[in-house]
């Protein structure tokens, strides 16, 4: 992107009225889960659940939903909690604040398409991080998971012109980036990097938030974005897009990513990767079940 | 033939039954025999054909099942029967829709585009293990109606074959219940089929496109014959073939393709340990094998 749109765009995105702020959940939570899973802490987690009524109430609907199939039911935010799994409460707690980014009222792309892929992303991070052996799973999680930020980013800043971008991309059935790249002269990475380093995000989170969809030459980036831009690509092929065909076709094993991965990771090389996505389909219907609880009217 | 949504929403098993994990042993087992595997979120359909399985051997828990599948004499026979079982309801003209929107907007194009520049304006499809005929009419139906827009000018054939007699007879027929054509789009119905009693029978505009013959897979001999194909769709038949013969049938069918070809499989249906040669490539919600051109290059690739 060219100086000058970075410069308009960071005075754009700064400016008081539009700044979307960093949900107040958020840090404690980024800090609490800022490690291996057996030694989160769950005394907190149940304190920062309980902190927001509207969450807590989320999570014991969802460990009294069907996907549970509990024959008492959960009463208890302490027992939700158990029973979901530190996984599940922590996208849930994810998705939630991060919804609050933005006003209800402001949303261009239906925020459960928006959470459905931005959750489907972050476990298939997870999963090709666990696959490749990639020490740190949950930045990939945290990568996947904040992405698409910009797309909140464009929602608050320039809605008309995002909405527009947004409705020729479904028509013409092109990808997003390349719909903003045409109309607004910038795309949903590059205000996802502005955001993500307004909010102080660590520096490879930034990258992969600002290469996801160009990852250009992949050993700038390293592992972290290659697997986020795979998984974005993997998510829009199976039924965890933006809300609209795409129609293309991806020889992953041909990617710049993929290929920079099998580098470093020589276990890809023996990936099942057909098995690998027919499992995706395992996740749409985890994710979708949560989403369907984050936005179920309460 | 019951309605797969009525059995569904009657039998649908709480997830608690499906926690036991030899369930996942099972879905294991019939991925490594057969290639087509089975995501936990259909598990439900899964423990659905088993149970009718189940039944029939007598066997009373899911352990007791694994151990017909494993250790039984019998044990290729009640596999096969499983296999039966999982893949019955699905021979349905437009049985696969995200199969046949890649086929139209992205395939259909990009086969198009790279035999254009050779000066070719003909394709080939096989529908390979075609049963009944119904994938074979589908893509007629499809060509055919590509043939207004992006084949404009162009002529096409399809080749259907399978080992069995009566199929193959039937398929001739083109007559199907209700059942069959209930995925049908609307326009495709009112273009394609005439209306004979209760059933459908497909209409002479198709007939014409579509050559039914019977042929052996596994006879070498036979399979040779089968050259400058663009697309070959085989579903839910090699997984009733060993290892041995599944390799062969597939070099048979990259050898029958042509360079930028197409090799569809079922929609869950893997080639994974058959071959390498074939390249996996995605679809919005199918894959196929695509055989690599002369350089190796992308068509169509984004």
């Amino acid at each position: 992107m060219r100086t000058g749109t970075l410069d308009r765009l960071h005075s754009r995105i700064t400016s008081i009225d539009a700044m979307p702020t960093i949900p107040v959940i958020l840090r404690p939570l980024l800090r609490c889960l800022d490690q291996p899973v057996e030694q989160i802490d769950v005394d907190r987690i149940v304190e920062l659940v309980s902190y927001d009524k509207t969450i807590a109430a989320q999570c014991i609907r969802m460990a009294n939903s069907a996907l549970f199939g509990r024959s008492r039911p959960v009463e208890s935010v302490r027992t939700a909690v158990m029973n979901l799994g530190m996984w599940r409460v922590r996208d849930l707690l994810f998705s939630n604040s991060l919804s609050q980014v933005i006003p209800a009222n402001r949303w261009v792309v239906d925020p459960a398409v928006f959470w459905r892929h931005s959750l489907g992303v972050a476990l298939v991070c997870r999963k090709f991080a666990e696959v490749l052996e990639y020490p740190d799973t949950e930045k990939a999680y945290l990568a996947g998971l904040l992405h698409d930020i910009g797309i909140l980013v464009n929602s608050m800043v320039a809605p008309d012109e995002f909405r527009s971008t947004y409705e020729k991309a479904t028509r013409e059935q092109i990808p997003i980036d390349e719909a903003e790249q045409a109309t607004l002269g910038f795309t949903h990475s590059d205000s996802g990097r502005v955001l993500a380093e307004a909010w102080k995000i660590t520096p490879d989170l930034v990258q992969a938030i600002e290469l996801h969809h160009d990852i250009g030459d992949p050993e700038r980036g390293g592992p972290l974005v290659a697997i986020v831009h795979l998984s974005d690509l993997l998510c829009r092929l199976r039924d965890m897009g933006y809300g609209y065909y795409e129609p293309r076709q991806i020889d992953f094993a041909n990617e710049p990513g993929w290929l920079y991965l099998v580098m470093h990771f020589p276990n890809l090389a023996g990936l099942d990767f057909a098995r690998f996505t027919f499992m995706l389909d395992e996740y749409a219907g985890e994710v979708g079940e949560l989403v369907s609880t984050v936005f179920a009217q309460a | 033939m019951p309605n797969e949504s009525t059995v569904v929403a009657n039998e649908r098993p709480t997830v608690a039954g499906m926690s036991d994990p030899v369930w996942v042993r099972i879905r294991d087992l019939i991925y490594q025999v057969s290639g087509i595997f089975q995501a936990e979120n259909k598990f439900y359909l899964l423990l659905n054909r088993c149970q009718v399985r189940m039944k029939a051997v007598g066997a009373r828990t899911p352990r007791e099942y694994l151990d017909f599948l494993t250790t039984r004499p019998n044990r290729d026979a009640e596999m096969r029967n499983l296999l039966n079982e999982i893949t019955i309801g699905e021979t349905c003209l437009f049985r696969s829709l995200p199969q046949i929107d890649a086929l139209r907007k992205v395939v259909i194009p990009a086969l198009a585009e790279a035999k254009k520049k050779l000066s070719y304006t003909k394709l080939r499809f096989w529908s390979a293990g075609c049963s009944t005929g119904e994938e074979s009419y589908t893509l007629a139906m499809i060509l055919l109606e590509e043939t207004q827009t992006t084949l404009k000018g162009w002529t096409f054939e399809v080749m259907a074959t399978d080992l069995n007699d009566h199929s193959v007879a039937k398929a001739q027929e083109g007559i199907y219940n209700d059942y069959a054509v209930r995925n049908v789009p609307p326009e495709f119905m009112r273009k394609y089929f005439t209306q004979s009693g209760s059933n459908f029978r497909v209409a002479d505009s198709v007939r014409p496109f579509v050559t039914f013959a019977r042929l052996n897979m596994l006879d070498d001999s036979k399979m040779l014959f089968m050259r400058g194909i663009d697309a070959i769709f085989c579903c839910n038949v090699l997984i009733y073939f060993d290892g041995k013969s599944k390799t062969r049938t597939v070099q048979h069918f990259y050898n029958a393709l042509l360079a930028n070809g197409y090799f569809f499989l079922g929609q869950s249906e893997s080639l994974y340990g058959i071959s390498e040669k074939f390249r996996l490539v995605h679809f919005p919600g199918s894959t196929a094998y695509w055989k690599p051109g002369d350089f190796g290059s992308k068509a169509g690739s984004a």
